[in-house]
């Protein structure tokens, strides 16, 4: 399909006025979306940068002084900051993992058609369309400590109550379950789309090799799967670094900062603390993380997809 | 001895997956047990585990009491106002991205893929002073800009895929023929990607209903809440009964669900493959 279009591009008539015409076109197309971006996005984050070089605070927010570096000198040096770092990289690696591997095992399962299986999916596919707020809403509630049916339950199996948000041994743990619940049905769908592309006879030629169940996934499905389970990878790993309210609603940072993610912090600096330049030094620093793993990931992905294709 | 392996592997596979449909159903039957308990049972006699059906006819009254049609209303503007400028805008990025080489076309798809590592927390201070001199706080058009920032760019991502699937050789002649670039790209390329514009559509409608974290720092006046600040805010305020809160969470997230359903399929090849590309 490719080569076809190239030939009909090449087709195309060249005099000099249509020619400068063309190359302007692009631009008119895609200029209205770049514009959006730039006064959306690109001129705030540059007033955020800006920002994270001053002292501004929240009560007059256009006095704040230049300090040069000290916000920054400050948060590497601060328990609390390395803290939310830490809590950032725990929590995205449980739900890049979890999610990966409980997508995955859920894609394979509905793969095969069984009676039942459209409802199945749509079963499946139900947390991923849940609203964020409302998420938090029936987790806040299942989490409960006197009522909630989590500690009822273990109740009923003569086991005491677990503090699920309220105890610091817990709470990182519970965020990222209530997580795993909405996320992981994304993955679901995407693996389940690339498996649908595995070729029947790959299958085919393994079953008459005579390999098992486990060995024809490693050998043949699996490799097939890895380009889109690294773009999955990629995309849970950058909307886990900055996803605020399931955590905002469920624990709001706490307990003790077991659960105060990067963006939870930079809330609290900026609207509690009321230290903008603050907060927005730790936003620069979170999406510098961001940055790093979108480029590793390009990297990691080039030489990968190289290996493979050799 | 193959064949009794081969028979606990199938049914070890299907305990697997019952397991997984329970989890994913559970605390959406929660959500609706919820709403139909009393406030008793919910803090004292316990909740019981099957719903009691014969107060559905409570329900509409609980809600009315919370305003959730107001509640809903708002999100609906923004879900609305979010999907109609991403599309323009999106159809158009996705059109030049598929069909043109210029320069600056990596940069361009960059900087819209760098819109997903943006966390919103750092950009609501720079935003919010930005509103504040236009008059956009405390105002559902300010948060349906401030959201089409974000939604718009996975528009791009379905459209262009779906764009770069259909032959050329359609426009090619269209072309010929005198039609203008605009004109092929409506009368032509917009009618052979409907389904997928479907669903970059109601990405964009749920990323609008679930709009959250603007609305929580830059709305003051209750009466513009949109319906996830609007529960969020009863859930700390004890005034509100539980049920209340679960019935109104329910009626908020079942149209994403059913619309969801709609439209998986392309939303998931649109997505992947959007994101391979970059």
């Amino acid at each position: 399909m490719t080569v076809v279009t190239e030939e009909a591009k090449a087709k195309r008539p060249r005099n000099s006025s249509s020619r400068s015409w063309t190359r302007l076109l692009p631009y008119l197309f895609i200029g209205p979306a770049m514009l959006y971006i730039a006064v959306f996005v690109m001129i705030p984050l540059g007033r955020g940068v800006q920002l994270s070089f001053t002292d501004t605070k929240l009560i007059n927010p256009q006095g704040g002084e230049l300090v040069g570096v000290e916000n920054y000198a400050e948060l590497l040096t601060s328990e609390r900051f390395w803290n939310s770092f830490v809590v950032t990289v725990s929590y995205t690696a449980a739900i890049v993992i979890f999610s990966l591997i409980l997508g995955t095992l859920s894609a394979v399962l509905i793969n095969r058609s069984f009676r039942g299986r459209a409802l199945a999916r749509a079963l499946l596919t139900f947390p991923y369309a849940t609203p964020n707020v409302a998420v938090a809403l029936i987790f806040l509630w299942m989490y409960n400590q006197s009522s909630g049916i989590f500690n009822e339950s273990l109740a009923v199996l003569g086991i005491g109550e677990v503090g699920w948000l309220g105890d610091p041994d817990y709470g990182l743990f519970s965020v990222v379950l209530a997580t795993l619940w909405k996320v992981t049905p994304f993955v679901m769908l995407v693996v389940l789309a690339a498996l649908q592309s595995v070729p029947d006879e790959l299958y085919e030629a393994s079953r008459v090799d005579g390999a098992d169940v486990l060995s024809t996934f490693r050998a043949i499905v699996l490799p097939h799967l890895m380009p889109t389970i690294r773009v999955v990878a990629l995309l849970m790993t950058i909307w886990s670094i900055r996803r605020f309210e399931i955590i905002y609603l469920l624990t709001g940072g706490g307990p003790v900062e077991t659960t105060n993610v990067l963006v939870i912090n930079i809330y609290q600096q900026a609207f509690q603390s009321q230290k903008l330049g603050m907060a927005a030094a730790i936003g620069v620093l979170g999406l510098l993380l961001s940055l790093i793993v979108t480029v590793v990931f390009f990297i990691v992905d080039r030489r990968a997809s190289l290996a493979e294709s050799q | 001895m193959k064949k009794i392996r081969k028979v606990v592997a199938i049914l070890a596979s299907r305990l697997v997956l019952v397991g997984f449909l329970l989890v994913s159903a559970f605390p959406i039957y929660w959500m609706f047990n919820t709403s139909l308990a009393s406030d008793a049972e919910l803090f004292g006699t316990g909740q019981d585990f099957a719903p009691h059906l014969e107060r559905v006819g409570e329900v509409p009254q609980k809600l009315e009491d919370v305003g959730i049609l107001g509640l809903l209303a708002n999100s609906a503007f923004i879900a609305t106002g979010v999907t109609v400028l991403s599309f323009l805008l999106a159809v158009m990025a996705a059109y030049a991205l598929s069909r043109f080489k210029f320069h600056g076309k990596g940069l361009s798809g960059f900087v819209l893929f760098s819109t997903q590592m943006m966390p919103e927390a750092l950009l609501v201070v720079p935003l919010f002073a930005l509103f504040a001199t236009f008059g956009l706080l405390n105002s559902l058009t300010g948060l349906v800009l401030a959201n089409t920032a974000f939604s718009m760019p996975v528009a791009v991502f379905i459209i262009k895929t779906a764009i770069d699937k259909i032959p050329y050789e359609i426009e090619e002649s269209a072309r010929v023929d005198g039609c203008s670039p605009a004109g092929q790209l409506g009368m032509i390329v917009v009618p052979l990607v409907l389904p997928s514009l479907a669903a970059a559509a109601v990405i964009n409608f749920f990323d609008g209903w679930n709009e959250f974290l603007f609305a929580n720092t830059f709305i003051r006046q209750q009466e513009l809440w949109p319906a996830s600040v609007g529960l969020a805010q009863f859930m700390g305020q004890y005034s509100t009964p539980l049920s209340t809160v679960m019935a109104a969470a329910l009626l908020f997230t079942l149209p994403a669900i059913v619309f969801f359903l709609l439209v998986q399929r392309q939303i998931v090849s649109g997505l992947t493959a959007g994101a391979v590309k970059g």
